[in-house]
């Protein structure tokens, strides 16, 4: 006979014991809907449905209706049963329907999808699959109908069917109890109990087996009557039965379940291991009635669990091989550990330490200590880099690592009663995994990297002094900190910088913030020697001075008492010297004890001296700057000037206090380049941007005289002169220069201007006072003129005898003198105009021509002659007509004056113009008279030099001040015959064409 | 002076070096009726009054070159019965005196009146016709 399988067994055994639950149950229960609950209670939970339901026929109305229903308790199952309980099924109709109509059980693998399954929605919702509905039949008809559903879509299965038919079965013997039927409800029983894979047998109350199941007798190839009351000790095991005997006796006699395993042999000799139960089956008072048993093979589990025992020795014995192993593995790597100079630290994934080597406990102060993780920051004085705060408990390497981070190179600062001045260390930290990639832990490596950070620190600690030298920080506080620096790097270590005065004979007080104020005051001032102390020593000889004992060292003769006081033993002290080896003060070291520099406080010593050395001289430097500023400002004060520096790049500017004032700028307020060129006055900016602009594209320097416009309305005048500093590469690095408050001269200049432009009016006055003559001549011929053609006109009219052309030409000749006389007025209008008038493009020609017109009269009376020379090739000049006339008058006039002497015909005057390169215009006016002063001829220039009894000696003086406003120039000499030159000479206009006539 | 050709009598010469009074005054003695003879130049009027009798000769007295003063001082010579009338647009108290010393016989300031000058030109005419 082949075995069963596990699964097949166990289901089968379920299904028997299912079978005695509930024949028993429903035997004491008091009707059918309490037995209905009782079988679909025990029917699901036993055998995985998770809802059943029961459905009683309604006589009157021909209906199933619904009268009891149990349920695994799940929520969802809730609609379904109550639309269940609402429902009633005809036959046919529905699961419940189809089995009473057809008496047969029905199986539906997918109740959502069945055709005749009304409640199928409400089944979908509920999460339900499978369903089976069996009748139970009591003669030959249907009593009621019970329906099952479970989650899982499942096949159909006759045995549960069979199971669930028989368990049904029972409620039949409740409704029917009658011995017959008890019979027959044995003989289903027997039925039920042929079907199982185990071997079963039942006995009376007092153990007597009475009836076995076919497959007892297929294994043991026995009979009835063979085994019947104690006869199955024949197929037992003799080592065996003895005791299986012994230990059933008890269960009958106590009517308790018994269970045990023995041998039983098969009908072809062999033994197989069964395990055998039995359970008493009991009346309503309790009594036990009857016994059934089953017996299940279980030789294959038996052998699985010998193979499974071998198999674990093995193990075992591979296991302690590997213990072994392991533990020679441990003993290396503890080794290690205890050696190692990195503290190591394991932990597993609660926290507990599992290595702690021997540097880790020196590092962190004690051992592994069993306490919670959040309190290892305090009980190993763990802090983070401010040395203040404790590390945060969840940034901890090692519980990061255990969390299955990688931590790298995290700096901890540790503190505790082993080391009080802490210790840095760097960590590093990883996970363990175990095969699997499961975190088991966490292991950090802690590296000492304290003195790694020292020197980290004191190369921070130079830093910032050098930082503080670099931002001109007062020396007193940059040699404080830097001693402060030094004395930080060893213990029990005092330090002093003195400064060498610039007498180079006395030391003044540097930096000595640890030595007793007695002692700083003592030192300060005191003279430098070859017996004066360390340090007064040091800096005469100009090399370090090394004393240990002040008590005993003859350089310290002076000063021992002091040292005593201050409780000072040793000194050693080194002169700070320049770039240029010049001594510029001493760093000093202090010890308490009596010994020499080692080599670690003669390395401080370099770089203190260094360092020190630098801050004196930048010190001396910005010394000597600040002089120089305060020398340039003092002079920029005296002068009214501004000096300023424009930096573009930045647009940021400097600018002196005094240059402040003139552009009206607060002491404090920030400066730039945008600010400076808005107090330029908006008329003159863009011009003396663009200058500037053009400056600065050629590198080269500018000049610009223009207004300032300052706050409130106030204008000033001033010159700016700057040049253009640029790099290497042409980038334009800044602007430096003055401004020159020209203010008051510019104020006087106009006075001046004025002042000149009066004498001038005054002059040109006086010389139309001297030309009335000429004047009146000039005018009086076009009046003459038009009084004779009116005249003419009026006789020709009065004879009636006028021919009418003629009228016309006298009426055209008189217009044309009226228009003359016109032009005469008009023309000494302008010269006596008090304002000249704008300058013009001018033909010195035609203005010459003109001019000697308008004197001719007076010329002729003085009985003179003018003859002009003139160069047609004259460049034109840029100048104002009246004023070029006021000068021509006053050289013809002063011509006719040094002329009146001489006889009427040698009276003669030469103009004449020549181009000098077609730069210049050249007049030139020679006179035959008496000449100039020979000494001095310009002397002539002169205000108020005159060689004329009547002359106010203005003239000449403001011919040159025309000339030369118009930038020309004027000189006078003598000619080599008789009489004067004068010449005049006027900047010739380039490019112009255009020309004014002279009035 | 044996070959002078006969000029008219009542013939005027004018010298003015400004062309619009020349002009203007002979115009204005062509109104009455004149026969009149104009030089812009002195040196061409005392070249013509060499060859040709000139009774009457009005002259400017400031003129370019050769002023007035020597035409008078010229005719004296070449001349000596033209009667001279002097015009003149400068008061000059030397030139007057100096005009009146050589013997014109009348003397005008520019601009003048037009009745009085016809009148002497008409006085000076008729004096030599006289």
């Amino acid at each position: 006979m082949k075995a069963p399988t596990k699964k097949g067994q166990s289901q089968s055994e379920e299904q028997l014991s299912l079978l005695q639950t509930i024949t028993m149950e429903v035997a004491v229960a008091d009707d059918l809907d309490s037995a209905l609950e009782i079988v679909l209670r025990e029917v699901c939970e036993k055998t995985g449905w998770v809802l059943g339901q029961a459905w009683v026929p309604n006589p009157d109305t021909d209906v199933l209706d619904f009268v009891a229903g149990w349920y695994c308790g799940d929520g969802e199952l809730k609609p379904f049963r109550a639309l269940s309980e609402e429902s009633h099924f005809k036959p046919g109709l529905g699961l419940p329907g189809r089995v009473w109509k057809s008496e047969q059980p029905a199986w539906l693998e997918d109740v959502t999808n069945a055709p005749n399954f009304p409640r199928s929605a409400a089944a979908r919702t509920a999460g339900l699959k499978t369903g089976v509905g069996i009748p139970i039949l009591s003669r030959g008809k249907v009593i009621a109908v019970l329906e099952f559903f479970m989650r899982e879509s499942r096949e159909q299965s006759e045995r549960l069917v069979n199971v669930i038919t028989a368990v049904a079965g029972q409620l039949d013997l409740l409704k029917r109890a009658t011995r017959a039927e008890a019979a027959a409800r044995e003989e289903q029983f027997r039925t039920l109990a042929n079907s199982i894979s185990q071997l079963a047998w039942m006995a009376d109350r007092e153990g007597y087996i009475f009836w076995y199941n076919d497959r007892w007798y297929d294994y043991t190839g026995t009979t009835l009557e063979e085994m019947q009351g104690w006869g199955w000790q024949k197929v037992h095991h003799p080592d065996e039965v003895g005791r299986v005997v012994e230990r059933i006796r008890v269960a009958f006699a106590t009517g308790e379940p018994w269970e045990d395993t023995f041998p039983l042999r098969s009908k072809s000799g062999e033994y197989r291991w069964f395990l055998s139960r039995a359970l008493p089956i009991k009346d309503t008072e309790g009594q036990v009635v009857r016994w059934f048993g089953t017996n299940t093979d279980i030789t294959e589990q038996r052998e699985l669990e010998q193979a499974l025992r071998e198999n674990r020795d093995q193990l075992e014995q591979k296991v302690t091989r590997r213990t072994t192993e392991l533990s020679r593995t441990n003993e290396i790597l503890r080794s290690i550990l205890s050696n190692m100079g990195d503290a190591v630290v394991v932990a597993d994934k609660d926290n507990n330490f599992l290595v702690f080597n021997p540097a880790a406990e020196r590092m962190f102060g004690k051992g592994a200590l069993q306490m919670p993780s959040t309190e290892w920051s305090h009980r190993y004085g763990l802090y983070l880099a401010d040395k203040t705060t404790p590390f945060p408990h969840d940034q901890l390497p090692l519980l990061r690592s255990i969390r299955g981070e990688d931590v790298d190179n995290v700096e901890m600062f540790v503190r505790h009663e082993k080391a009080p001045h802490g210790l840095w260390t760097e960590i590093t930290g990883r996970p363990l995994r175990g095969a699997n990639g499961d975190v088991l832990g966490g292991v950090v490596v802690c590296r000492d990297i304290t003195e790694l950070k020292e020197e980290e620190f004191f190369r921070a600690g130079q830093s910032r002094v050098l930082e503080m030298i670099a931002a001109d920080a007062p020396l007193a506080d940059v040699l404080t900190s830097l001693v402060l620096l030094m004395e930080g790097q060893a213990e029990g270590l005092r330090c002093s910088i003195l400064l060498l005065n610039r007498d180079g004979k006395h030391v003044r007080h540097g930096a000595a913030p640890n030595l007793p104020d007695a002692y700083v005051k003592a030192v300060n001032g005191a003279p430098i020697g070859p017996r004066n102390g360390s340090c007064g020593t040091a800096m005469y000889r100009r090399r370090p001075v090394v004393v240990t004992d002040v008590m005993r060292d003859p350089l310290w003769t002076d000063y021992r008492e002091l040292a005593l006081i201050c409780g000072l033993c040793a000194c050693w002290s080194t002169p700070i010297l320049s770039a240029q080896g010049d001594v510029l003060g001493s760093f000093a070291m202090y010890r308490e004890e009596k010994r020499g520099p080692r080599p670690e406080e003669t390395r401080l010593t370099d770089i203190a001296t260094h360092i020190a050395g630098i801050a004196i001289e930048r010190q001396r430097q910005q010394e000597i700057l600040r002089e120089r500023e305060a020398r340039i400002n003092l002079a920029a004060e005296s002068a009214d000037l501004a000096f300023w520096i424009l930096y573009p790049e930045q647009n940021t500017a400097w600018m002196s206090e005094r240059g402040r004032r003139i552009y009206g700028f607060d002491s404090n307020l920030p400066l730039t380049c945008d600010l400076i060129l808005s107090r330029v006055h908006p008329d003159e900016r863009p011009d003396v941007k663009a200058t500037y602009d053009r400056s600065c594209a050629l590198s080269g320097t500018f000049e610009s005289e223009h207004r300032l416009l300052l706050p409130y309305g106030k204008t000033r005048w001033v010159i700016m002169r700057g040049r253009c500093l640029k790099d290497d590469e042409g980038n334009l690095l800044e602007t430096i220069g003055v401004t020159l408050d020209v203010s008051a001269q510019k104020q006087a200049d106009l006075q001046l201007q004025h002042q000149r432009d009066e004498m001038a009016h005054r002059n040109r006055v006086s010389l139309m006072g001297e030309m009335t003559a000429s004047f009146a001549h000039e005018l009086n011929q076009p009046l003459t003129a038009i009084a004779n053609s009116a005249s003419a006109a009026r006789r020709f009219l009065e004879r009636g005898n006028i021919d009418p052309t003629l009228l016309k030409e006298l009426l055209q000749d008189m217009i044309a003198d009226s228009q003359r006389a016109g032009e005469v007025i008009r023309g000494i209008r302008s010269l006596v105009r008090k304002e000249a008038g704008v300058r013009t493009i001018l033909d010195l020609n035609a203005v010459i021509t003109d001019t000697v017109r308008l004197v001719s009269s007076d010329v002729l009376s003085r009985e003179s002659v003018v003859t002009t020379e003139l160069d047609p090739q004259l460049p034109q000049v840029n100048a104002t007509l009246v004023q070029i006339q006021q000068v021509l008058l006053n050289l013809i006039m002063n011509a006719l004056d040094a002329m009146e002497g001489l006889p009427p015909a040698e009276r003669r005057i030469i103009i004449s113009t020549r181009s000098d390169k077609g730069d210049v215009a050249e007049v030139r006016v020679r006179d035959f008279g008496t000449g100039l002063p020979k000494e001095k001829p310009d002397k002539v220039f002169d205000h108020f030099f005159s060689t004329k009894q009547k002359g106010m000696g203005m003239g000449l003086a403001i011919v040159r001040s025309i000339i030369e406003s118009h930038g020309g120039t004027i000189v006078g000499e003598n000619t080599p015959d008789r009489g004067a030159r004068m010449i005049v000479r006027l900047p010739a206009v380039r490019g112009q064409t255009q020309t004014v006539a002279a009035a | 002076m044996s070959n002078l050709s006969q000029a008219e009598d009542h013939e005027v010469c004018l010298v003015d070096d400004d062309p619009s009074v020349l002009k203007s005054m002979h115009y204005l003695l062509a109104s009455e009726g004149l026969k009149v003879r104009t030089f812009d130049k002195a040196e061409d009027f005392l070249t013509y009054a060499s060859a040709h009798h000139v009774p009457v000769v009005v002259t400017d007295i400031w003129m370019d070159k050769v002023t007035g003063l020597e035409v008078l001082a010229r005719l004296c010579a070449i001349s000596p019965k033209t009667r001279v009338i002097v015009i003149t647009a400068r008061e000059d108290l030397a030139a007057r005196a100096t005009a009146m010393a050589i013997g014109p016989v009348a003397y005008f300031m520019k601009p003048f009146d037009d009745e009085k000058f016809i009148a002497a030109v008409r006085d000076a005419l008729n004096r030599g016709e006289k």
